[in-house]
Parts: C-alpha cells; sequence; structure tokens
C-alpha cells in the first residue's frame, strides 16, 4: 500500500514528540545525579538542564566517602542496602522460578480440572495491601521481620503467578511428540524432563526468570514493611536519606536512584519479546 | 473469595490405567509446592484476617494474635467502615485517579499502537525507548517526579516558557494539584504498558480483514472503528482492567511524592491502609478494610480473569 | 465492465524480482486464471492490480485508464481472499452492506441491494446470523456476494478453495463458474491448481519464476505448449519430455531417442519447416497419446504401474529416461520389468528448444 509522504513525516514527528516528554524524568534524575551539591536546588534562571560542573561525588557519598562539599557522613552506605535487594530479589526469583516451573510442567502436561491456575491469577490480582495485616504477624511471629530470607520468601510468593503463567505457556507451546518420543523410549517422565525438557526450554527460563527478577527487584512497599534497619532495600534506603538531619540530599537520591532504575531497563529491553506475555500472564502472546 | 480456594490435585486412580496415575501422581508432586504457596500466603493469610477482622486487637495491646479473641467485637469494624469518611475519602480519590488516568493511558497508548502497527525506518529503537518508563523502579519513578514538581523544578521552569513571569507553582504541597501531579506519574509510567499490550492486540487483527475493508472503499477510520476496534475487544478489555486493578494498588510512586499528602490530599486506599497500620496501629480495623477491598477487587478480577481465559483460548 | 491492461509489469522486492516483464491484456467480461507454482509471481500480479503492492516497473490500466495513482479503496476491484477474510464479528447483512454503507448508499438503497444480493446467492434465510461459523460454502459465495454488492470494475479471486477439502472442491468449482456467469464480470482467478483453471477459466495465463509463459484457451495450452515448462506443467500427469537428435530417412525427418528408438518421421508444419530444426531437440508428448504396438518404434521398461480406476499410469524409463503413459484399462496391461513397445501419432508430437525450452515452429 503506498503511504504518503506527509503521514510518514507526522508519525516521526509525534513519536519523537511523546519520546522526548517520556524520557524528560528519567533524564532529569540522570542530571541530577551527576550535579554538585551548589546545583541541586538552583531554580529559576539559576536552573540549569545539564550539570554545569559535572562530578561524580554523589556516587561516592552514598558508598561512604565524604567529599569537600559533602561534608555529611552517613550512618549507613548504599552497600548494604543494594546487596539486601539483590539478594532478596535474586532468592526470591529463584524461589518462584522452582515453584512456578514445576507447577507449570505438571499443569502443562497432565493437569486438568486444576484449580492452581485460577488461584494464582486472584494471587496476582490483589494487592499486597490486602493480606499485610497477616503476613506481618506470621512474618513476626517467625522472626523474619528485617531478614532477607522472609523478604525473599514473600517476593517469591508474590511473583510467583507470573513464574507460573510465563513457564507454562511457554510449556504448552513446546511440542510434546520430543518427550513423547524419548518416554517410548524406556525414559522415565523425571528424566525426560531433567534431559529433554529442561535445556531445550533454556531460553524461556531466562526470560522468565529475568522478568521475576524486574518485579521482584522494583518492590518498595513490600520491603518497607518487612524490613526495618539490617535488611532495607535500595528502595526504602533512597527514602530514609532525606530523613536525616541534613534535609534532602537531590543529588545522592538521584545517584542512587540510578542504580536502582538501570537494571530492570536493561533486562526489560532485553526481554521486550515476552514482556506482554507475562504482563497479561499469558493471555496475549505477542 | 472465588477461586481463591484450593483443591487439592485430584488423585483418584483408575484401576486399570497405571502408566496414568503414575502421570497425575507425578502432577501433583510437581505442583505441591506451588500449592504450598498459594496456601500460605493467600489462604491461611485470608483466614487469619477474618479471624482478626472481628477483634479489637492491635499489636500494642500485648497480647499475642492468636488470643486476639479475647478482644472480640463481632462486625463493628464493618460497621464502623461505613462511617468512616477518611476511608472514603480514600476510596473516592483512587477512584478519581482510576477515571482520569485509565482513560488518558488507554487512549494514549492505543493512538502510540496506531502510529507503531506498520513497519517504518527505526521501529525497533523508538519502541524500546517508548518501554522504558515501565521499567523503571516505580519507587524511583516516584522520586523523579517529586524532583520534577519542586517549586523550583524543570516543570515550572518549562511552563515559565509560557507565561511572562516566573511559574512558582508549589505542585506537591498545595492539595488541589498534589493529585495531578501523581497522576501525571502514573500516566507517565503505565501508558507504556497499555501501548505494549494494546500494539500486541492491533497486530494480531488480521491483515486480510483490513484489506477487505478497504478494498471495499473503507476509509481509514471506517476500518479503524468497524474492523480493528471491535477485533481488539477482548485484548481491550484485558488492558483496561489490568490498569484498573493496579490503580487500587497504586503506593511506590504516590508515596515517595506525596506521603499521602498535603493533609490526606493525595491519600488513596493503599496509603490509607499502610498508614492505619504504621501510625494508628489498630490492626483489627485494618483487617476489615483490607478484606472489604478484596472484595471489590474480586468482582473486577472476575471479569478480567473470564476474559483473560477467553483470549488465552482464542489464539 | 472493464478491460484490464497490463503493460511491462514488474515488481522488485530489494534485489529480488518477483515479477518482470509481464504484459496481459484482459478483456471485458472475461474470465482469465492466472496458473502456476508458487513463488511464480501470480500473487504479485493480483496484489498490484488491487493496489495492496505498488509495482516497481511497468503500467496497469483499466479501460485505457492507468491506475496507479488511485488508491485501492477507489480501484473499484472486488476481492475474494483466500480465507475469504469475512468479518466475524459482523452478520452476514452487515458484511453484505459493509461496501455500501463505506461509500455511502442511502440506507433504502442499501437494503434493496444487500436484499437482492442476498436472493441472488441464497442467503437470506441466514441474513441475520452471525457470519462466524458459516460453513464454507456460504463463506465463499458471502464473500462474492460482498464485493459484487458494490459492482466493482472487475474480481480478483485469490486461491478461493484452497482451504477447502478435495471432495467438496468439484462442487465450489461449479458453483463459482455460475456465479461469473450470473455477473458476467470481468474476472482475474489466481491459483495453483490446474484443474481448477482448466474447468473455469476462458483463458489461462501461466506464469514461472516471475515470468508470464504463455496465455491462450484452456485447449490450446494443452494442446500446444509454447514452453517446455508450461509443457510440464500442464496435464496430469504432465508431457513426456525426452532428449533426441534430429536425424533423416527416406520418409522425412525423425527424431533419434537414442537407448529409447526412433520416432516416426515427424509431420512438420511450414513453419517449423522453413525455420529449419536444431540439431538437437526435446521430444514432447502426452501420456495418453502413447499408443502401446508391438511394431512400434520406441520402447521403454515399466517401472511401475499405478492402477486408478478407469485408466492405469505406467511408469517408464531407466538411465536417465523417464516417461509416463496413460493407458485404457481394456487393452492387456503390460506388467512391472516388460518392455512397452509404442508408437506416437506424429500429429501429437512436440518439439521444444533445449535451451531455451520454447516450442518450435509452433503449430506442427
Amino acid at each position: 500500500m503506498r503511504r504518503s509522504l506527509p503521514f510518514e513525516l507526522l508519525r516521526y514527528a509525534m513519536i519523537l514528540l511523546i519520546i522526548a516528554i517520556s524520557l524528560v524524568p528519567t533524564l532529569w534524575m540522570l542530571s541530577m545525579a551527576f550535579k554538585p551539591i551548589a546545583e541541586w536546588s538552583a531554580s529559576g534562571a539559576a536552573l540549569t538542564w545539564w550539570p554545569e560542573n559535572p562530578t561524580l561525588d554523589n556516587f561516592r557519598f552514598i558508598f561512604g566517602q565524604s567529599s569537600s562539599e559533602l561534608i555529611v557522613s552517613l550512618e549507613r552506605t548504599a552497600a548494604r542496602p543494594i546487596v539486601a535487594s539483590l539478594l532478596a530479589a535474586i532468592v526470591g526469583t529463584l524461589i518462584a522460578m522452582t515453584a512456578g516451573t514445576a507447577a507449570a510442567y505438571g499443569l502443562s502436561r497432565f493437569g486438568k480440572g486444576n484449580n492452581l491456575p485460577l488461584a494464582l491469577i486472584q494471587l496476582r490480582l490483589f494487592p499486597p495491601m490486602a493480606v499485610m495485616i497477616p503476613l506481618m504477624i506470621m512474618w513476626s511471629f517467625l522472626g523474619l521481620i528485617d531478614n532477607w530470607f522472609g523478604l525473599a520468601v514473600v517476593y517469591g510468593i508474590v511473583t510467583l503467578p507470573f513464574a507460573f503463567w510465563l513457564m507454562k505457556t511457554f510449556f504448552d507451546d513446546m511440542p510434546r511428540e520430543i518427550e513423547d518420543a524419548a518416554l517410548v523410549e524406556g525414559c522415565t517422565r523425571l528424566r525426560v524432563f531433567a534431559v529433554i525438557t529442561l535445556p531445550m526450554m533454556r531460553p524461556a527460563l531466562a526470560s522468565s526468570a529475568l522478568f521475576v527478577f524486574i518485579m521482584n527487584w522494583s518492590d518498595y512497599l513490600i520491603a518497607l514493611l518487612l524490613t526495618t534497619r539490617d535488611w532495607v532495600t535500595i528502595p526504602v534506603y533512597m527514602t530514609s536519606l532525606s530523613s536525616s538531619m541534613t534535609g534532602q540530599l537531590y543529588g545522592a537520591k538521584a545517584a542512587l536512584g540510578l542504580i536502582a532504575a538501570i537494571p530492570p531497563v536493561i533486562l526489560g529491553i532485553a526481554i521486550q519479546k515476552h514482556l506482554v506475555r507475562g504482563l497479561t500472564l499469558g493471555a496475549l502472546k505477542e | 473469595m472465588n477461586g481463591v480456594s484450593v483443591k487439592k490435585a485430584d488423585i483418584a486412580v483408575l484401576p486399570q490405567d497405571n502408566a496414568g496415575s503414575e502421570e497425575k501422581r507425578l502432577g501433583f508432586w510437581l505442583t505441591l509446592p506451588a500449592q504450598c504457596l498459594v496456601l500460605f500466603i493467600a489462604v491461611f493469610p485470608i483466614l487469619m484476617q477474618l479471624y482478626i477482622s472481628m477483634t479489637d486487637w492491635s499489636p500494642l495491646d500485648g497480647i499475642p494474635w492468636y488470643r486476639a479473641y479475647e478482644l472480640w467485637i463481632g462486625f463493628i469494624n464493618y460497621t464502623d467502615l461505613a462511617s468512616d469518611s477518611r476511608f472514603w475519602a480514600a476510596m473516592w480519590r483512587t477512584f478519581l485517579v482510576m477515571i482520569v488516568c485509565v482513560p488518558i493511558q488507554f487512549l494514549l497508548g492505543l493512538g502510540l499502537a496506531v502510529l507503531f502497527v506498520d513497519e517504518f525506518p527505526g521501529k525497533r529503537w523508538f519502541y524500546s525507548t517508548l518501554l522504558i518508563p515501565m521499567m523503571v523502579v516505580p519507587a524511583v519513578a516516584g522520586y523523579m517526579f517529586f524532583l520534577l514538581f519542586q517549586s523550583g523544578g524543570p516543570v515550572n521552569d518549562l511552563l515559565s516558557l509560557f507565561s511572562a513571569s516566573p511559574v512558582k507553582i508549589a505542585w506537591l504541597s498545595d492539595p488541589s494539584l498534589a493529585l495531578v501531579a501523581v497522576m501525571a506519574a502514573d500516566i507517565w509510567q503505565w501508558t507504556p504498558l497499555m501501548f505494549l499490550i494494546l500494539l500486541a492486540g492491533m497486530i494480531s487483527v488480521p491483515q486480510d480483514q483490513q484489506m477487505a475493508a478497504v478494498l471495499l472503499g473503507a476509509s481509514w477510520g471506517r476500518r479503524f472503528f468497524t474492523i480493528v476496534l471491535p477485533r481488539m475487544k477482548t485484548i481491550i478489555i484485558i488492558a483496561l482492567a489490568i490498569r484498573t486493578i493496579e490503580i487500587f494498588k497504586i503506593f511506590d510512586t504516590l508515596y515517595i511524592m506525596t506521603g499521602g499528602g498535603p493533609g490526606v490530599a493525595t491519600e488513596t486506599i493503599s496509603v490509607y491502609i499502610y498508614k492505619v497500620t504504621q501510625q494508628d496501629l489498630i490492626w483489627g480495623y485494618v483487617a476489615a478494610i483490607a478484606l472489604a477491598i478484596l472484595i471489590v477487587l474480586s468482582v473486577i478480577s472476575a471479569i478480567a480473569i473470564s476474559k483473560m481465559s477467553k483470549g488465552a483460548n482464542a489464539r | 465492465m472493464t478491460q484490464i491492461a497490463l503493460s511491462n509489469l514488474g515488481k522488485k522486492f530489494g534485489s529480488f524480482t518477483a515479477l518482470a516483464q509481464m504484459n496481459l491484456t484482459i478483456g471485458d467480461g472475461e474470465f482469465v486464471a492466472l496458473l502456476g507454482p508458487s513463488g511464480c509471481g501470480k500473487s504479485t500480479t493480483m496484489n498490484m492490480i488491487a493496489g495492496m503492492v505498488d509495482p516497481t516497473e511497468g503500467d496497469i490500466r483499466f479501460d485505457d485508464r492507468s491506475i496507479l495513482d488511485v488508491p485501492m479503496s477507489r480501484r473499484g476491484v472486488g476481492f475474494v481472499f483466500q480465507n475469504y477474510a469475512i468479518f466475524t464479528h459482523m452478520s452476514v447483512r452487515e458484511n453484505l452492506a459493509y461496501g455500501l454503507r463505506a461509500q455511502g448508499v442511502s440506507a433504502s438503497e442499501r437494503n434493496r441491494r444487500v436484499n437482492a444480493m442476498a436472493d441472488l446467492l441464497q442467503l437470506s434465510p441466514m441474513l441475520d446470523r452471525r457470519a462466524a461459523g458459516l460453513s464454507v460454502n456460504i463463506l465463499q459465495r458471502l464473500a462474492i456476494g460482498r464485493s459484487a454488492v458494490v459492482e466493482p470494475a472487475i474480481f480478483l479471486l485469490d486461491e478461493p478453495l484452497s482451504n477447502v477439502d478435495a471432495a467438496f472442491r468439484s462442487v465450489m468449482r461449479s458453483e463459482l463458474k455460475a456465479l461469473q456467469r450470473q455477473f458476467s464480470q470481468t474476472l482475474v482467478y489466481v491459483t495453483h491448481d490446474q484443474l481448477e483453471a482448466m474447468t473455469m477459466a476462458d483463458r489461462i495465463a501461466v506464469m514461472d519464476h516471475g515470468k508470464l509463459l504463455q496465455v491462450g484457451t484452456p485447449l490450446e495450452i494443452y494442446n500446444n505448449p509454447q514452453d517446455v515448462f508450461v509443457a510440464r506443467f500442464i496435464g496430469s500427469p504432465g508431457m513426456n519430455i525426452l532428449e533426441g537428435t534430429i536425424a533423416s530417412s527416406d520418409e522425412g525427418k525423425l527424431v533419434d531417442l537414442a537407448s529409447t528408438g526412433r520416432s516416426a518421421p515427424l509431420a512438420l508444419s511450414d513453419r517449423a519447416a522453413s525455420q529449419g530444426l536444431p540439431e538437437k531437440v526435446l521430444f514432447g508428448f502426452r501420456p495418453e497419446q502413447v499408443n502401446p504396438d508391438p511394431n512400434g518404434t520406441m520402447a521403454l521398461p515399466v517401472n511401475f504401474v499405478e492402477r486408478i480406476g478407469a485408466r492405469t499410469i505406467l511408469h517408464l524409463g531407466g538411465d536417465g529416461i523417464e516417461a509416463k503413459a496413460v493407458l485404457d484399462n481394456q487393452i492387456a496391461m503390460p506388467s512391472i520389468g516388460d518392455i512397452l513397445r509404442f508408437s506416437i501419432d506424429p500429429k501429437m508430437v512436440r518439439l521444444f528448444d533445449p535451451v531455451s525450452g520454447i516450442a518450435i515452429g509452433g503449430d506442427i
């Protein structure tokens, strides 16, 4: 079909406009992260869109190195929250993927009339806020408050529906004939799963795991509820930065925000092919 | 709770079918971990929630939760809820965010999907770039918008370009404007999600049907409204349902931007529950609120689920 | 009521040439089939006529008016898609009325024409049913009716029978032909199935690798293929082609087929005689023309006997030679391993140039 040039130009103009708008918040934080303290709260005529004297002081600061301008010293550096975020998100991903993959395989191959898939959708839909009270009671009863493992278990459960549905649609897509051939050869189910199915599913497992990791990494509320001091994650730590007596540490927070934002953006773009599948719990495939 | 109850995998065994029974047993064991986790986070807590919501229990009382029956008050929490004006105001605010944000996100997403449905040079790059906002950690997104809407921040700086005197709007501390800033953040972050889903739906509309319409003389608009949109119906409902439900969960961005304030000006239902939990510590009451919300959401999600499974079957 | 003229039409996708130098004039009210294997350029041709694809060379004219600048929604082309592209979210009536509505025809006129079309196509009883789940022959009628109701200048049909199971195809074929007679509309039909082309079309255009090889009535194409590809492609099984050299005998020129034997003296047309013959030729004859004859000058071993009811197909050959013979069942049938001796009526022999593949001398 012939397309008109004006239409093509309009298309590019509109896309570029929307992209420009959508990048402003991210770029502003990026700029902020590299600004020296003097430029942090410059406003009006003094407001600069790009740092005039770009510096890495903000990054140094959150890791505990004070500079001539940022003489405040931090009670705790960002190192531990970064470890906490990584640990909880990774272990949570492992939990979700292990339970989710096993259940997905079981239901994809021999599950008829099982209620689990529906229960999992329900679980994804209701707000964590709604089970907050019992969760906090249970976790303090079990001594899991402010503990990376306690956080990881909740992450694992919250993202289980995504792991399950992603893996189930991938298993459903996989031709069964390959497994059947091996079964006829006399392999046991478990062996077929371990030797044939899992290796074939490696790309699917990787995409699903990354998707689940992004979700876990992005959490704020659960960590806010279940961690208090030792195992706070990056977003919780970030908010605590401003509550210190020094007032708003704009640049330092922006630097920390940048550190938190980069992994999911990169991973998300890497798995964008499967984003629709994941976000709609497998109802839509692209 | 529709659908939350989890039945154990049916392990009834047909005697003549030995291989089948082994498969069934394996299926049961494979789903067991997931079943347990669901039981652990969904079924058990909800029962516990129901129990606590019938009491006046608070963690400050010094009685362990399992003895909360000593403070049994029946349905008082629920009747209190009906006349809790702060609760209803929070509900109304959540609803307001929903009826403003979801349609805007839908229309923007749909418009973007129209721009992206054909092939054109650079499409992949533009597409990836547009998805960035939804990948940003919501708490960080909240901080981004907190920075943007400072009275000396870039939003006012941009607005100053269109006005004679420098604009000094205190977005986040003005009760009537704070919610606008919060909505802007939500629209920024979640329009890409709408776009992503709607584009996937639009691409799946059969090309030959669209061609057939054009060959019959249909204009672009007629083709769009009589073929493309009706064929996307299921996907549109899924996208709207996802966003509608997510609005009830809106917390991270909002809490970091405004903390629900100034006053209670941006207190949506999630923020309200959080505050009552953390500050007022009347957990019996919170349990009642949470259960009430759960019931509301279950109705919405029941609709979404039936559409989703239909969508999955249609493929 | 339109004549379509394609002149020097060509389409390149990057460096790949989908169609080159296509010249074809389709007369008013004519039923022309574009026939060829997949990838031969037939669908590209049709999509260019409809306006879904823009040509990179040449011109398309409807009644002497170039339509390259006319957008597809204004070309007045009725297009029937391979899977009919019925709007399954609408009723049968809404499907039929779609084009009229798009063209702004008034409600009363629309109703009248939809009802008339529904009567003509026997769709009246199901006008208010949803189009989803209708049977395939109803879908075909609906697809044609939906295009016909806006009175297009021409009809284009893109393999409309390829999704229909074999048993039902003959029913659909006759229905289609009857419909075309009713509308007496210029119609271009794309297919890879020669049976459909042979039974329905007024003329057939055989294409391969982006080139138009021959245009003619079904009988012309069958009897006098202009090209060795056409010869092999048309007919089931296709024409036998053997390599041979021209030799002379007392009775005139004949073809020496080496181990197979030699042909009877050729009955050369005046044109072939005047053109002269190359030394080497491709010797073509239809399997149906194989005439078992104990005194025949040609002989080939029988490899396989395929009985298909009224007739039997013999697979002949060896040493790189392959041929088939179609025999009636009445005669005594040779068995595998026998040597079949046969003769060919010289009038039924077709010769081709081994280099260019073009028929020698046209009509012999």
